[in-house]
């Protein structure tokens, strides 16, 4: 048994050791990255936690939730626990992450535009 | 203003959905109440969320322009160009007015195809005050666009700004015999007080075409040149004040870097090198950036090469807070004020200071207001009453870019809808708390 | 022996073959890029998913919503759910630190080794906790299909041991590791199985929102082993004593809290899962482990969407079958004794024995794929975490490869022993779809004692290692014991125990470590976890070789 060891991970050296290139960052610029993302995430997970349990929830105070028909006949409580979540999940997924990937587009390195810029 | 057009529609969308699933399309429908509520929830949530979901997908796929379409072709200028091109409300109307970008060859030449069939003329030209720049109709072939200005009824009529109706080829003074044309009306162009050139109509017929008509289109044809001037004086003298602003690099700040890099050039080389490109980094993008706004994540990699570069001359006397919200960095702000204040809070506030302090840049977006929130804090020496005053009044010292520079502009740029407050004791360190208007 | 056995006797065997001779390439940044990003993401996005969808997800949620309706759907959410937080907390942060297992970036972040020895024992006891639900479902596959044991043994007994040692041995010897391709492809396959499933029920005149309607108006009733032999009796309606539960309504299962604790106790179990972390190390950069989570959820929510429709069918069709002998023999008065047979059984409606055995081998790759990443994990824990840094510092690749070896057949047996006595029919009763059940006390451990310490120490720079120690000590000792006191009998609530644990771990964590300082190191871990200067240099070093490739 030799996943330890051979399963090799790209990346997982100790990165000190590598040689520095063109790219890095400041102790600054990563600390406002870190704490905008985490202002992100927890608003997003703020949104998350209030439709998957406001799903159960709203059965508890609207009977409408559990015994209204949709246009097939199948109640709205059911059509989002056996479907509708899933698609809120995925949106909700690519929305954060599209804000999270051009959050650290913005906030670390430099513009593309003016990195490869040639003589400037 | 697209945002806001765009969440009405997203909000009128959503209540269109919120009605169709309570209401329609379900079996017992939801009571009334019960789906108002349903719907000021779901509207609450979408008002609140949508700055991050439209920015966010948004921003991210458009990015910096690529640096290979400017290379090839040329796109990079064409963007600043247009970007260049501000976004008062009369310059987006003129696009279909071609005269309305000045008195050139290009917009006379498309003038007079348009004018041509409206006056029911044979020919049109227009001319400035030396040569015709456009000629449309029978005749072309010697009244060309570029010969001098030939006629003596033409001269007069630049010399007198009065309107002329020639009724006979002889009139016309054309010297040349086999010319078709034997009657016209010809119109001064003025720009305020003087002619620019003249709005020539004929006819091959000696019935000339009506006076008025083509007075009345030369009036038109005036405003829209007096537009196109004023317009270039704005452009001209906010440009102007702009380049002078990013030539205005402190020289002390590039001499000190320098110094810093060399310093480290034998002790850190790496550190020394990664400087560098941030030093060449702060000259591209002080020198290249164009137009009056950029997104406030161009102004803050800006604002982050500049503190690295006076970081790594201060050390540890020197700490930096960013405090941004994700919401705010794809929101356009003006170019080149929030780097001069974070300059003014290094300079002024912690450069005197022994101990040094912190300087803290915090953005923030209110999507309801649509205002976005920029505050520049120090903690360093701060100032009393009576320098503040003067701070405010008087402009930067040499090499820096003063408050009432910044003002200024603003002012230019969004009138009364701004705001900066600034707080200051001594001690006790100063705060710049900007609030400016979603663009 | 029936020759659907024979069947799923060789099935096993070219899946064992097929995923020992595929060697594990080693995915390196460029082969992401030149296969296309995209390409790249997709493809490590079903490979996770593959590792994730078990015997719990594979049978145990069509048999959960076969049991009870509405309120069993919410396993299926919650597994599904539980890759949000991952997405929002986890996936890019973890890349980019670019450890290599769970303990292994709690010890480095923190700089501790008594953290990375908790770590170990926590991450050993989830993963014996999903193993054992595996083993369970894998003896009840063998126990419907081949039907007979082996060496003398009952047929559930022969499935469990098959399983668990078949497996352990395969790891063991074969140096099966699981590709990203191999588990993408079996992530296809099962999906692939269900919506064959789900077409060939509409075809035969399935309607979903119809057969729920028809569903609910019935009162919902379940298969009980009484003393005079197999019963039918009323579901208890858990939210109005006085009113049947229904298929379409919620109550048949959890009363008004549980099916909160439920839920937030998967929402929080994925994140701590370590077969599944490990994985997000194969992605090139943060950003793609990022993208590589959102394709995750839309894969999954594909697969359950289609799980729940199924355990729905099986209600639906099950009855109006015709009654054949197979069918009877499975069934009372048309309700499956089993629910885990749900899947299978409609299998063998549509596609005969054939579609029985491509059913049963769907079951089996999810159980093998599921149960490999596991003893994987396991075994690396120990070798990498335990043997080499703490039993023999100067151990040799050789005696290291043997610790993990036997630290595979160990948990294993562990596994099986716990297993065996497990048998469905003796706990349907108590417990309604038992694999799925199971799977969620593995889901409540990480939740409870991992996700709060790995998410905190993320995200907060105030974390200590003592803060982190005395967080998953409150979080696996509060989760454990309310867990044994709801067995014992208190019931509800206490089986789900994420939903107080984990606030508590949380709270522990954070009080403790305001005591001590940070690690000394923070600020440089800060930029490993949170800086992509690192990835955005790889970024271009692909870039430019594939534009070098291109010749542009």
């Amino acid at each position: 048994m030799d996943a330890g060891r051979e399963r090799s991970y790209p990346g997982t050296t100790e990165r000190p050791n590598e040689p520095t290139f063109d790219e890095y960052d400041t102790p600054a610029e990563v600390d406002a990255a870190a704490r905008t993302l985490r202002r992100v995430a927890l608003v997003y997970f703020a949104l998350f936690l209030l439709v998957t349990l406001g799903v159960p929830a709203l059965t508890l105070v609207l009977d409408w939730w559990s015994s209204g028909g949709l246009a097939g006949g199948l109640s709205p409580n059911f059509v989002m626990a056996a479907g509708g979540l899933y698609i809120v999940f995925f949106l909700l997924a690519l929305a954060a992450a599209a804000l999270a990937n051009a959050v650290e587009d913005r906030m670390l390195g430099g513009p593309e535009a003016l990195d490869e810029d040639d003589g400037g | 203003m697209r945002g806001g057009g765009l969440l009405a529609a997203a909000l009128a969308a959503l209540w269109g959905l919120t009605y169709l699933v309570t209401q329609v399309i379900v079996q017992p429908p939801l009571a009334a109440g019960r789906m108002v509520l349903a719907g000021l929830v779901l509207s609450t949530v979408l008002t609140l969320g949508y700055p991050s979901v439209l920015r966010g997908p948004r921003m991210y796929r458009r990015r910096w322009p690529p640096s290979r379409a400017r290379r090839v072709g040329q796109v990079g200028q064409t963007s600043g160009a247009a970007r260049r091109a501000e976004p008062a409300p009369i310059s987006i109307m003129g696009s279909s007015m071609p005269l309305r970008s000045g008195l050139t060859a290009e917009a006379a030449n498309r003038t007079v195809t348009l004018l041509r069939p409206m006056l029911g003329a044979d020919a049109v030209a227009i001319t400035d005050r030396q040569q015709v720049l456009a000629f449309v109709g029978p005749g072309r072939d010697h009244h060309h666009p570029g010969k001098a200005t030939i006629t003596a009824a033409t001269r007069k009529v630049l010399e007198g700004a009065r309107t002329k109706v020639l009724h006979s080829a002889g009139a016309l003074g054309c010297p040349e015999p086999s010319c078709p044309l034997s009657s016209a009306v010809i119109a001064p162009l003025h720009v305020g007080d003087s002619v620019v050139g003249a709005l020539k109509v004929y006819r091959v017929d000696e019935t000339a075409p009506s006076r008025d008509l083509v007075q009345g289109m030369a009036g038109i044809l005036s405003l829209h040149l007096e537009l196109a001037d004023m317009d270039r004086e704005r452009r001209l003298s906010a440009s102007a004040r702009l380049d002078a602003l990013r030539a205005q690099i402190n020289p002390h700040f590039l001499f000190n870097t320098l110094n810093t890099i060399a310093s480290r050039a034998r002790t850190h080389p790496e550190e020394a090198r990664q400087l560098l490109l941030r030093l060449s980094d702060f000259f591209r993008y002080s020198t290249r950036q164009q137009g009056q706004f950029a997104d406030f994540g161009q102004e803050y990699f800006f604002v982050r090469t500049y503190l690295a570069l006076e970081q790594a001359r201060f050390g540890e006397r020197l700490a930096v807070r960013y405090d941004v919200d994700p919401q705010v960095l794809g929101v356009q702000i003006p170019v080149l004020v929030v780097q001069p204040l974070v300059e003014n809070a290094v300079k002024h506030g912690l450069a005197q200071s022994v101990k040094g302090g912190t300087v803290s840049l915090k953005a923030r977006f209110d999507p309801l207001r649509r205002v976005t929130r920029i505050v520049v804090r120090d903690d360093g020496v701060g100032m009393d009453p009576a320098t503040l005053e003067s701070a405010l009044r008087h402009d930067g010292e040499m090499g820096g870019i003063g408050l009432r520079n910044i003002g200024e502009r603003l002012e230019n740029l969004f009138g009364e809808r701004y705001r900066m407050d600034l707080r200051s004791r001594p001690d006790d360190g100063t705060t710049v708390d900007l609030r400016i208007p979603l663009r | 022996m029936t020759a659907e056995g024979v069947l799923l006797i060789v099935a096993m065997v070219v899946t064992l073959l097929f995923a020992a001779l595929v060697r594990p390439r080693r995915a390196s940044t460029l082969d992401f890029y030149l296969a296309g990003q995209r390409i790249g993401v997709v493809t490590n996005a079903f490979a996770i998913c593959g590792d994730y969808f078990s015997a719990a997800s594979f049978l145990g949620v069509a048999a959960a919503v076969y049991v009870s309706g509405l309120d069993g759907v919410w396993y299926a959410t919650g597994f599904a759910a539980g890759f949000v937080p991952v997405l929002l907390f986890v996936a890019a942060p973890l890349r980019r630190f670019g450890e290599f297992s769970i303990p292994d970036f709690l010890g480095r972040r923190l700089e501790s080794e008594r953290v990375r020895l908790l770590a170990v024992a926590v991450v050993e006891l989830i993963i014996l906790s999903y193993l054992v639900p595996q083993a369970v479902g894998s003896g009840i596959v063998w126990d419907l299909l081949v039907g007979q044991g082996m060496f003398g043994l009952d047929a559930y007994v022969t499935g469990v041991l098959v399983s668990t040692f078949g497996i352990a041995l395969a790891v063991v010897f074969g140096g099966m590791r699981g590709t990203t391709w191999t588990q993408a492809v079996q992530f296809l396959f099962m999906l692939m199985l269900l919506g064959w499933l789900a077409g060939s029920a509409v075809v035969g005149g399935f309607r979903y929102a119809t057969a729920v309607e028809r569903l609910g108006d019935e009162p919902l009733r379940t298969s009980t082993l009484t003393p005079e032999g197999w019963r039918l009796e009323p579901v208890q309606n858990q939210l109005d004593a006085e009113a049947p539960a229904r298929f379409d309504r919620p109550g048949a299962r959890y009363d008004r809290i549980s099916l909160f604790a439920l839920v937030v106790t998967l929402v929080m179990g994925t994140a701590g899962l370590p077969h599944v972390m490990n994985r997000y190390f194969t992605s090139p950069t943060g950003r793609a482990a990022r993208m590589t989570t959102v394709w995750v959820l839309g894969a999954a929510g594909m697969f359950y969407a289609l799980a729940v429709m199924l355990g729905t069918a099986a209600r639906a069709i099950i009855p109006r079958a015709p009654s054949v002998g197979w069918l009877r023999a499975l069934t009372v008065d048309g309700v499956l004794q089993v629910p885990e047979h749900a899947l299978l059984v409609l299998g063998r409606l549509y596609g005969g024995r054939t579609g029985l055995t491509l059913l049963a081998i769907g079951a089996f790759i999810a159980v093998v794929s599921t149960i490999a990443g596991l003893l994987l994990a396991a075994a690396a824990s120990w070798g990498h975490d335990i043997y080499e840094r703490h039993l023999r510092p100067g151990a040799t690749q050789r005696q290291a490869v043997r610790a993990g070896r036997l630290a595979v057949l160990v948990v294993a047996a562990i596994s099986a022993a716990i297993a065996l006595p497990l048998e469905p029919v003796v706990l349907s009763a108590r417990f309604p779809s038992i694999v799925a059940s199971m799977v969620t006390w593995a889901f409540a451990l990480a939740g409870s004692a991992l996700t709060p310490v790995f998410v905190l120490t993320i995200w907060w720079r105030g974390m200590t290692a003592t803060g982190a120690l005395a967080g998953m000590l409150t979080g696996a000792l509060v989760a454990v014991g309310a867990f044994l006191a709801g067995l014992a009998g208190a019931g509800g609530i206490l089986l789900f125990p994420t939903v107080f644990a984990a606030p508590l771990s949380a709270l522990a964590t954070v009080l403790v470590s305001q005591r001590g300082a940070p690690p000394e190191r923070v600020e440089a871990h800060w930029m490993r976890l949170h800086g992509t200067a690192a990835d955005r240099q790889a970024e271009r070093l692909a870039e430019l070789t594939i534009r070098g490739v291109d010749g542009r």
